[in-house]
């Protein structure tokens, strides 16, 4: 913490001096209001959470395409590989952030990762990242944080389309088009993506990112029944197409084969908010979700291998919110979830596995004077599998002047045990045939296996086998907002999580041919903490400086007890062992202790220009020295800068821009697939609404 | 000032010079990539390259490298490979086949042998704690316990490398009763573990060879 601090010292000293200028454009505008936040609309500068906001034009000068690509230009977000791209937050895996759209979750996670790069940016209106837990309002899986995804409210006659196109044939159209039928308001939204992908690993048969075809499809419907009556639909289909082909060695000898893996996935979400007087609002809320995604590997041999997997999320829900009086105002919520899993990954893909959580929160909000205001919440998850979660917030937000506020949130937050871990069935034929059980299902597959005189012998760990528990976190937020001038703009958090009952796989029995039997325990403790910077400063009418910083420590609770123990030891050059220092110690693998951003923006009349570097430091990857914890000694990924830059005019109606990403050429072909060498682009958009004006 | 700069010249030199003489001294041949080798400097001899087996196939529905099934037998009082043929006889201490390392007694020899683990760095062991933690050999348990991260390495199933875990120190005592101390220090060639994106061509051909450092008492000494 101390060292922290001594950063957030030193960066204090070096922002500019203020000094006035006459400039009527802001260089934040604290009024934008974020929902996500509290579930109510609240403007920004209000908020005692840590909050930003991605806007359409923030994506758009970006020329993102997906969500990662947008995702990984914040401040301490950042996007892993492996399963996909998740996003790690304040330090946190891809499990623990909840993905939202407008306000619903987004289901289909393998191995715990949401692949971002299923969500296109193309109808975004704005994204809002509120970091911290944040479970008291949304359950399970809010842990990190949560991510809002809000798509454009539609608008009568609009009509646009883009086009882009660049390196490796990628390939992004969007279209959409809204109309008035008498008082119902349609919007249809539609995105094609497809990319050739690109393998960076020389003479590898097997491409980094294979040929992808995306299908996007939104349509939402507005109906005012009066006044006071809204209702609104909204529809979403997502499906992509992935070929590629896979070279596996084994035996010294290669099987080639080809595989298609195919991902559905459909929304539907029917809302109605009633007004019933100035003081009382109150929303119905329907979501059903499915994702199936199949996998089909065939081969030159018989072992095709073919994965199934197809997940149902059903949630009905309703939130009330009184105004008590002046001072307090209410939010009342319950719910219930029905969520369905078959896969072939369990013991048969005939078979449902079913959970159902039934939930309730409650938030007070006190505002005792226009200075200070108070946030205190509470959810309770009743699960039908594990015990059931209590999820308390306390927030406080303090305006100290028109320039500084202050902030500070502790909550607890939590992640139930998901159908992999509960109920995975898997043997890998391809590599070693070891295989991984769900925690439900370990011992009873175990005991089959012993009968048919399959097992060698019990782990410890065996007997340690149980019912699995939610994992939780508890998470301080402390923060600050600062208007230095009227051209520079400081935010400030300081936070730290600590993470209780992390479930992790353990090997738990041993085949008679020597192959490993694993399965997944509560068993580790872990923290993470650090400060996040954002500032904004505006070098004059056209230029505009944004920064962002964050220094993460992480650790697992349980090393830095053994390396304090003094039973944790390195090796010098020689080999030879010797004890390992605490302050050899890194942490937790795959984090860099430091990732800044940093983007100037010209902007004048209809041109701008748009470039970002986005910096991460080394992060460590493998355990080279064998003391089973990450030191100075391992194996690390070297840190890196990327360099995006992008060029966009304004003609009449016809946005054209054009760019060039990772202009550096910066690749790592082991420890970052996803990132290409250099790309280009162009694209086009042809808006037929002229842009609203604030 | 040219004064001086032959005078700084000459200290460079001269450190240079001593640094290189040190160099000298030390007893691990940093140059050895590959032949066995076995060094003595004061009460601590390391051997280099000891070959655990050879291997000759891969089991096809593991994936795990077999070898000829043959152990590699050593003796820790004369500092020599022993030869197979006297596998039944008190001459070899320690039997190197893979990952498994014998000592004689028990299920694996006629001798008086027998070891344990202990966690602690080389120069930090200097006793041996007692005759009842010491183990003997009973087929398939060995007194050093086989298994990724229980006895005396790691195995890393996502990049396939054995790594001798730090800070476990073998304590053998020999097929005549006296005491050793052991510490693996490499499992592969050379004493260089490939790099985690080698090959497995490479990590399957470069494993099974041993190095490690011992300090024998041959006074039968409990102590190091």
């Amino acid at each position: 913490m101390q060292k922290i601090l001594g950063i957030l010292a030193v960066l204090l000293s070096i922002i500019p001096n203020a000094y006035s200028q006459n400039d009527s454009s802001k260089v934040i505008n604290l009024d934008e209001v974020v929902i996500t936040a509290t579930r109510t609309e609240r403007k920004l500068g209000n908020i005692a959470v840590p909050v930003s906001i991605v806007t359409s034009k923030n994506i758009q000068q970006a020329a993102s395409l997906r969500l990662n690509d947008i995702l990984n230009e914040q401040a301490g977000l950042y996007i892993t590989s492996g399963f996909g791209s998740g996003v790690q937050m304040q330090g946190l895996n891809p499990d623990y952030t909840l993905i939202l759209i407008n306000g619903e979750p987004l289901i289909g996670r393998t191995a715990g990762v949401l692949d971002l790069n299923r969500i296109t940016v193309g109808n975004i209106q704005k994204i809002e990242i509120v970091k911290g837990p944040s479970s008291s309002l949304y359950g399970s899986e809010a842990m990190a944080g949560v991510i809002n995804i809000i798509t454009k409210q539609p608008i009568n006659h609009q009509l646009s389309a883009g086009i882009r196109y660049g390196t490796y044939n990628t390939l992004d159209a969007n279209v959409t088009t809204a109309t008035k039928f008498n008082k119902l308001l349609v919007q249809i939204f539609s995105n094609y993506y497809s990319t050739d992908g690109y393998s960076i690993r020389p003479n590898s048969v097997e491409r980094t990112v294979a040929p992808i075809k995306r299908y996007t499809h939104q349509i939402q419907l507005n109906y005012p029944f009066s006044n006071k009556t809204k209702l609104s639909i909204l529809g979403r289909y997502n499906y992509e197409n992935i070929t590629n082909k896979i070279a596996v060695t084994n035996t010294g000898s290669t099987t080639y084969s080809d595989g298609i893996e195919k991902h559905n996935d459909y929304n539907i979400n029917p809302i109605i908010t009633h007004q019933f007087n100035s003081k009382t609002k109150s929303a119905l809320r329907l979501y059903h979700s499915r994702f199936k995604s199949t996998q089909d590997l065939s081969t030159n041999t018989p072992n095709a291998y073919n994965d199934y997997f197809l997940q149902d999320f059903y949630r009905a829900e309703n939130q009330t919110d009184y105004q008590i009086n002046d001072k307090n105002a209410l939010t009342i919520g319950t719910g219930y979830i029905v969520e369905n899993v078959r896969s072939s990954r369990y013991d048969n893909k005939d078979n449902t596995k079913q959970s159902n959580v039934a939930y309730g929160f409650v938030q007070n909000e006190f505002k005792p004077s226009e200075k200070l205001n108070l946030i205190a919440g509470l959810r309770y998850d009743k699960n039908s599998i594990y015990a059931s979660a209590f999820s308390p917030k306390l927030a406080i937000h303090y305006k100290s002047s028109k320039k500084i506020s202050l902030n500070a949130s502790i909550g607890r937050g939590f992640k139930a045990p998901d159908f992999r871990q509960l109920y995975l069935n898997f043997t890998n034929t391809a590599a070693g045939s070891y295989s991984v059980f769900g925690a439900l299902e370990a011992q009873t597959q175990i005991a089959q296996l012993d009968k048919l005189g399959q097992i060698q012998s019990y782990e410890n760990d065996y007997y340690k086998l149980a019912a699995l528990q939610p994992e939780f976190s508890t998470g301080i937020n402390i923060g600050s907002k600062y208007l230095i001038s009227t051209t520079t703009f400081l935010d400030v958090n300081i936070f730290r999580n600590d993470i209780e009952n992390l479930i992790d796989s353990r090997l738990v029995a041993n085949y008679k041919n020597g192959a490993q039997i694993f399965s997944y325990l509560n068993v580790k403790n872990a923290y993470t903490q650090g400060i996040e910077l954002n500032l904004t400063h505006k070098i004059n009418t056209s230029i505009t400086m944004t920064s962002g910083y964050q220094y993460l420590e992480t650790a697992d609770k349980d090393q830095i007890d053994a390396i304090k123990k003094g039973t944790v030891f390195t090796k010098d050059a020689n080999g030879a062992a010797r004890k390992m220092n605490l302050n050899e110690y890194f942490g937790l693998p795959n984090r860099s202790k430091h990732m800044a951003n940093l983007k100037f923006l010209y902007e004048k009349n209809d041109f701008f220009i748009n470039t970002r570097a986005i910096y991460r430091s080394k992060w460590a990857v493998s355990d080279k020295d064998g003391n089973g914890l990450y030191n100075n000694n391992d194996e690390f990924a070297q840190g890196f800068v990327q360099l995006n830059c992008s060029i966009g005019k304004q003609f009449n109606q016809i946005a054209v821009q054009t760019g060039c990403d990772n202009i550096l050429n910066y690749t790592d072909v082991n420890n970052l697939p996803n990132l290409p060498g250099r790309t280009y682009y162009i694209s086009f958009k042809y808006q037929l609404t002229k842009k609203q004006k604030k | 000032m040219k004064n001086s700069v032959t005078k700084l010249m000459s200290i460079v030199l001269l450190t240079v010079a001593m640094v290189s003489c040190k160099k000298e001294d030390t007893v691990l041949d940093t140059t050895n990539n590959g032949s066995f080798k076995v060094f003595t400097q004061g009460n601590i001899t390391t051997v280099q390259n000891l070959q655990g087996d050879t291997i000759i196939g891969l089991n096809p529905t593991t994936g795990q490298p077999y070898g000829s099934g043959k152990f590699t037998f050593f003796s820790l009082s004369t500092g020599q490979i022993i030869a197979n043929s006297d596998s039944a006889t008190n001459k070899w201490d320690l039997a190197f086949r893979g990952t498994t390392i014998l000592t004689n007694n028990g299920t694996s020899g006629p001798g008086l042998g027998g070891a344990y683990v202990q966690v602690g760095a080389f120069a930090d062991v200097t006793k041996v704690s007692s005759d009842s933690t010491i183990k003997i050999d009973n087929a398939p348990n060995y007194a050093i316990t086989t298994g990724s991260n229980k006895g005396w390495y790691v195995y890393n199933g996502a990049n396939n490398l054995v790594t001798p875990i730090p800070g476990r120190v073998l304590i053998i005592r020999t097929a005549t009763g006296k005491y050793a101390k052991v510490e693996i220090l490499n499992y592969y060639r050379g004493g260089a573990t490939p790099a985690a994106s080698a090959s497995d061509a490479t990590k399957t051909s470069e494993q099974r060879y041993f190095t490690f450092r011992y300090t024998y008492q041959s006074s039968g000494s409990t102590t190091f």
